[in-house]
């Protein structure tokens, strides 16, 4: 290989997706075209007819099922089985019972997740990006990697660790008490860590206006419970795990920074940390979103972590919908109920991009994001919950 | 425009695919690849949650022995997750032949048509206890055989007990008597009593209190009644006085791991704790007594599983067979030898308290005992009022139950 | 040249061949108080960071009463390898382990197969349909795994392929975000390169496979770094795949272990174990191409 046939990627970055398709100066003759024509599809048919059949069929066939009453037995196509309209998505989203109760509670355990673990992480990885990110900073290959390399092993051997780690009488806690503090039985308690926050300052009970009224049939004082500690574990736990690969990303983006900007500010007085916030970050933004993108859609999707640590207890604090999906379908055999479920986060996880998509909005994602883009997601994906 | 013409390549493919699907579906029935039994001579497979080796070896070489004498051969799977094991297995068309049925699981599987219904065909059917045979009864008909049965009661850690100063004569029989001892039995150390949190333990004092979540005929739900009321005030008052908590409040993953360890002094469980403790703790010495009565005089819940057959098994008169071999009093004499377990039919009972007279009150208990309700959609209300009763040492006992019995009360109907 | 090729790789984020260089500043007595204070934050967060690990194969060589007692020390008191000897005489994890394994060769294999080929193919073949393939592949990479999961294992069981190798390997074999990352790869290799090629008369496989791939190095090792660890850490799919005790993963296996049954107790030190062993596969992929992974622009700066 010579150094000849490699281009400096800037000059390829900053090509849009759309030009990117066409094949850069070349005509080809016409004979070619055609021949090109039948390998283009040869070529991508085996993914075609993967995708096509694991993703794509799957979605359509379990749309199927949402709106069947398939009990779980033989085919969901075969004749017995009825299509029933909306019913499974209103017993779900209106039904006033159970199936309800426990919808809404596997998003508020799921919301409380995510409203913390996405700052959490976004803005601990900026942190460490920066600081390892120093020129001065000796050993910094050894820091990287120290902090990336919980991203790479098995959500389920992290979750094993963290079951010992945050037991009643567990590392955690034993380092705690150095500090006076006596720790809670982590994975066992159902408290929530803002009713426990509002316990120390007397209130205990909320006002009437909070305990009458009800959404998905928890009530609004329920909601703002807070995540159980359990939950808060599991934050800590995708804290953990996504920070190292959220950093590479940051540090990827700090490299590309003009430095002529930097001494501009540098030579105005601006001090470091109004260069960090005047000037580096707003050149961030772009990884920013996709970091912040990157993190809601894989903190809605939890499920590794429930399935093997703690099945959604205690008290049901930890169950998350892609969890109750599965339970509902493979344990309670409510198939379509199951599916239904998959939908509605679906759609859930939709909206929410497009809202944080409107607020951050910015130039169209650049190919070379869209690099980091893919990597990340595919890093991330056992990390958090995503299958 | 990006749009519109992803959506064009997700009907295309859906439409290809569609081909391919249809002419695949047609035969996967008997396109196994995994060479579990598939057509009638083939065999049976046998699925088990098992309680741990002595459990899989006993059954696995109970089986075996059946396969001998009958030349069919048998092979015998340990399930790691039961109920999602059977699920899949129910959908796809291919079950295992023979497996447990949880109490609670029964409603659902007979519901879509996944059980055989063979109970009527058993020739020792009379034998099986009648409160045992309504628990695996769906709709009027006897799915599925008991293979074993259990029942709660107090298991008492004997050093504990006469380092407090009690003797047998202090064995609590009231309520009263239970706080007594549990207060004297509770040190810097240890707690008196400890056990799970759920219903299949707290349900015990529902019992004792003359309670229970469904009436007699299982068609109105009961799960507010006073007595189920009075029954949570008083667990609730023995984790506020300090001297019961649950096994995970300790850290122990169950009543019988918190008493192995010496975190408790007492626990309540079934009997199977005998075999977790000679298993895990083999020094913890203990003794068994019949749970103390409450207001409502006696009472205890008992547990079962029953051995299912599956709809869709090609070789239903083989796993007949095997299942009266199973569950025949020789062999559950058997089973209660090598993993601790009651013989579900009644012809056992003598020769099973002779062998274990330490482990009696378990027996004795089972003229008053009550099972668990098998309602269809009851497994995800106990469930639900299980994580409730997590908080009940904070939570408000009446509130706790009235949101059960509105949750019972949809699935009652 | 080794900078030329790292700078490449897509496996780096970044794309640039250097971080601008910070201006000196003079070594003052603040400098240094400040680095200092740099250095303390970042050990301390790297103890918090890796801790966790070492306590993990510590605990895993320690009694069960000892890993309940004393959680935190790193050397154990006794040490005994009964963990190990369980997990590898006793158990199943020997077939776990083994199954993961074929999982992971045969997924890495053939995502980096048809990455390379479909991803060539978007780049570099002028086809009517093209642009559609790559609008649905966008599509797709949008789609939330998780809700996957139920008909995932619909299909899987139509197919006829539940509970088989097939059925736990096939939809594993295409994942969307490697074609985007070959495409990436391919569209930055001139095309006189393959110009040359097709006028000595090679055919559109040919040039692929002789001309392009080859020069494809870095970005293959990227796919096989993300497939690897892709398909070794993958659970859920293995969950609604198969149901066989025979074709157990790791990761399955590991979380049947975690969530215990009655009656086998904590045992923390096999379960720990068990962990420690499911980690070390990708912990050496890890360091082998932890340069790649981390950085490789890091290179390009030194040289």
């Amino acid at each position: 290989m010579s150094a000849s046939v490699t281009v400096p990627p800037t000059a390829a970055a900053p090509r849009s997706p759309k030009s990117a398709g066409r094949p850069s100066g070349r005509r080809a003759p016409k004979g070619i075209r055609k021949s090109e024509g039948i390998a283009g599809w040869l070529f991508t048919a085996p993914m075609l007819i993967i995708l096509g059949l694991f993703l794509v069929v799957p979605v359509l066939m379990a749309l199927w099922v949402s709106f069947s009453d398939w009990s779980g037995r033989g085919s969901p196509f075969a004749s017995g089985v009825n299509f029933v309209g909306l019913d499974n998505y209103d017993e779900l989203l209106a039904g006033g019972g159970l199936a309800e109760r426990d919808f809404g509670v596997a998003l508020r355990n799921n919301a409380w997740y995510v409203l913390l673990v996405v700052p959490i992480q976004t803005a601990l990885s900026l942190f460490l990006a920066v600081l390892v990110n120093r020129q001065v900073l000796k050993g910094r290959g050894f820091f990287r990697t120290a902090f990336y390399f919980p991203s790479v092993t098995s959500s389920v051997a992290i979750t094993v660790l963290w079951l010992f780690l945050f037991g009643a009488s567990g590392a955690v806690n034993k380092v705690l008490s150095w500090f006076g503090v006596n720790g809670p039985n982590w994975f066992q308690d159902p408290s929530g860590v803002v009713h426990n926050l509002l316990a120390t300052v007397g209130i205990t009970q909320g006002p009437a206006w909070m305990t009458e009224n009800t959404t998905l049939g928890v009530s609004w004082w329920d909601w703002w419970a807070g995540p159980s500690v359990a939950m808060s574990a599991f934050v800590l736990m995708a804290v953990f795990t996504t920070s190292g690969t959220f950093m590479l990303l940051f540090i990827a983006a700090l490299q590309n920074l003009g430095g002529d900007v930097q001494e501009a500010a540098m030579i105005d007085g601006a001090n470091g940390w109004q260069r960090f916030w005047r000037v580096t970050l707003p050149q961030l933004r772009p990884t920013l979103f996709t970091v912040l993108t990157l993190g809601l859609i894989g903190t809605w999707q939890v499920f590794d972590q429930i399935y093997t640590g703690t099945q959604g207890g205690p008290g049901k604090t930890t169950v998350t919908p892609a969890y109750l999906s599965y339970t509902s379908a493979f344990e309670s055999q409510d198939w379509g109920r199951g599916a239904a479920i998959a939908f509605v986060l679906f759609v859930i996880i939709v909206v929410l991009t497009i809202i944080q998509r409107i607020v951050l909005r910015d130039r169209p994602v650049s190919k070379r994001r869209m690099r980091a883009y893919s990597i990340a997601s595919s890093q991330t994906a056992n990390k958090e919950g995503r299958p | 425009m990006q749009r519109r013409s992803s959506l064009a390549v997700a009907l295309g493919l859906a439409a290809a695919t569609a081909l391919t699907l249809s002419a695949c579906g047609s035969g996967f029935d008997d396109a196994g690849e995994t060479g579990a039994a598939q057509d009638g001579s083939a065999g049976l497979t046998v699925l088990i949650g098992s309680s741990g080796d002595a459990e899989t070896k006993a059954v696995t070489d109970a089986v075996a022995a059946w396969s001998e004498e009958s030349g069919t051969e048998a092979t015998l799977n340990t399930a790691s997750d039961l109920n999602q094991q059977l699920s899949q297995g129910f959908a796809s068309g291919k079950p295992a032949d023979v497996f447990y049925v949880s109490t609670d699981a029964l409603a659902g599987y007979a519901a879509n048509g996944s059980l055989y219904p063979y109970g009527d065909q058993l020739s020792n059917k009379d034998d099986f206890y009648p409160t045992l045979v309504d628990s695996f009864t769906y709709d009027g008909q006897f799915y599925c055989a008991p293979k074993d049965f259990s029942t709660l009661a107090l298991i008492i850690n004997t050093d504990l007990w006469t380092a407090a100063g009690l003797t047998d004569a202090d064995v609590p029989t009231t309520w009263d008597q239970l706080t007594a001892v549990a207060q004297k039995l509770t040190t810097p150390e240890h707690v008196g009593l400890a056990f799970s949190p759920e219903y299949a333990r707290v349900g015990a004092f529902m019992a004792e209190a003359g309670g229970s979540l469904l009436n007699e005929d299982g068609t109105e739900a009961t799960v507010n009644s006073p007595e189920n009321v009075e029954a949570l005030e008083y667990v609730k008052s023995l984790f506020s006085s300090g001297v019961a908590k649950y096994s995970s409040d300790l850290g122990a993953g169950w009543g019988g791991e918190a008493f192995g360890k010496g975190q408790a002094a007492m626990t309540i469980e079934g009997n199977w704790i005998a075999g977790g403790l000679q298993a895990d703790y083999p020094d913890v010495k203990y003794t068994v007594a019949s749970l103390p009565a409450g207001p409502g005089g006696e009472g205890t819940l008992q547990f079962s599983n029953c051995w299912g057959i599956a709809a869709d098994s090609p070789n239903q008169e083989a796993a007949l067979a095997l299942v009266e071999k199973l569950t025949s009093t020789d062999q559950q004499l058997e089973f209660a030898k090598a993993f601790g377990v009651m013989p579900s039919v009644q012809s056992a009972a003598e020769q099973w308290k002779t062998e274990n007279p330490d482990k009696a009150a378990f027996l004795d208990s089972a003229d008053y005992a009550q099972g668990v309700p098998t309602l269809e959609g009851s497994a995800d209300v106990i469930k639900d009022l299980n994580s409730q009763l997590e908080s009940l040492s904070t939570g408000d006992p009446a509130a706790i139950l009235e949101t059960a019995q509105k949750n019972m009360e949809a699935i009652v109907q | 040249m080794s900078a030329a090729t790292s700078t490449l790789s897509p496996a780096t984020p970044t794309a640039a061949g250097g971080a601008p260089e910070q201006p000196r500043r003079r070594r003052s007595g603040r400098f240094i108080a400040s680095t200092s204070l740099l250095y303390a934050i970042l050990v301390v967060i790297a103890i918090i960071y890796i801790f966790p690990f070492l306590i993990d194969v510590a605990t895993s060589f320690k009694s069960d009463a000892e890993a309940a007692s004393d959680p935190l020390s790193l050397i154990p008191q006794t040490w005994t390898t009964a963990a190990y000897e369980r997990l590898f005489l006793n158990s199943d994890f020997p077939t776990w382990f083994a199954n993961s394994a074929v999982v992971t060769v045969f997924v890495t294999i053939g995502r980096v197969f048809l990455a390379s080929l479909a991803g060539y193919a978007l780049a570099r073949l002028d086809f009517r349909g093209r642009n559609v393939i790559f609008a649905g592949l966008v599509a797709v990479m949008s789609v939330p795994l998780v809700v996957l999961l139920i008909p995932k294992f619909l299909v899987i069981n139509q197919l006829g392929i539940y509970d088989s190798y097939a059925g736990m390997i096939i939809p594993l074999l295409v994942d969307a975000a490697g074609v985007f990352i070959m495409k990436n790869f391919f569209e930055s290799i001139p095309a006189s390169v393959e110009e040359q090629a097709r006028i000595d008369g090679a055919g559109t496989f040919r040039i692929f496979w002789s001309v392009v791939l080859p020069m494809a190095r870095p970005a293959l090792i990227t796919i096989v770094i993300l497939s690897f660890q892709g398909s070794w850490n993958e659970l859920s799919h293995f969950i609604v795949s198969t149901q066989s005790p025979e074709l157990t993963t790791l990761t399955k296996g590991v979380a049947s272990l975690a969530s215990g049954q009655l009656s086998q107790g904590t045992q923390y030190p096999l379960k720990l174990a068990a962990a420690a062993i499911m980690t070390v596969p990708v912990a050496v992929m890890f360091f082998i191409f932890q340069r790649r992974i981390m950085n490789a622009s890091e290179g390009a700066v030194k040289e």
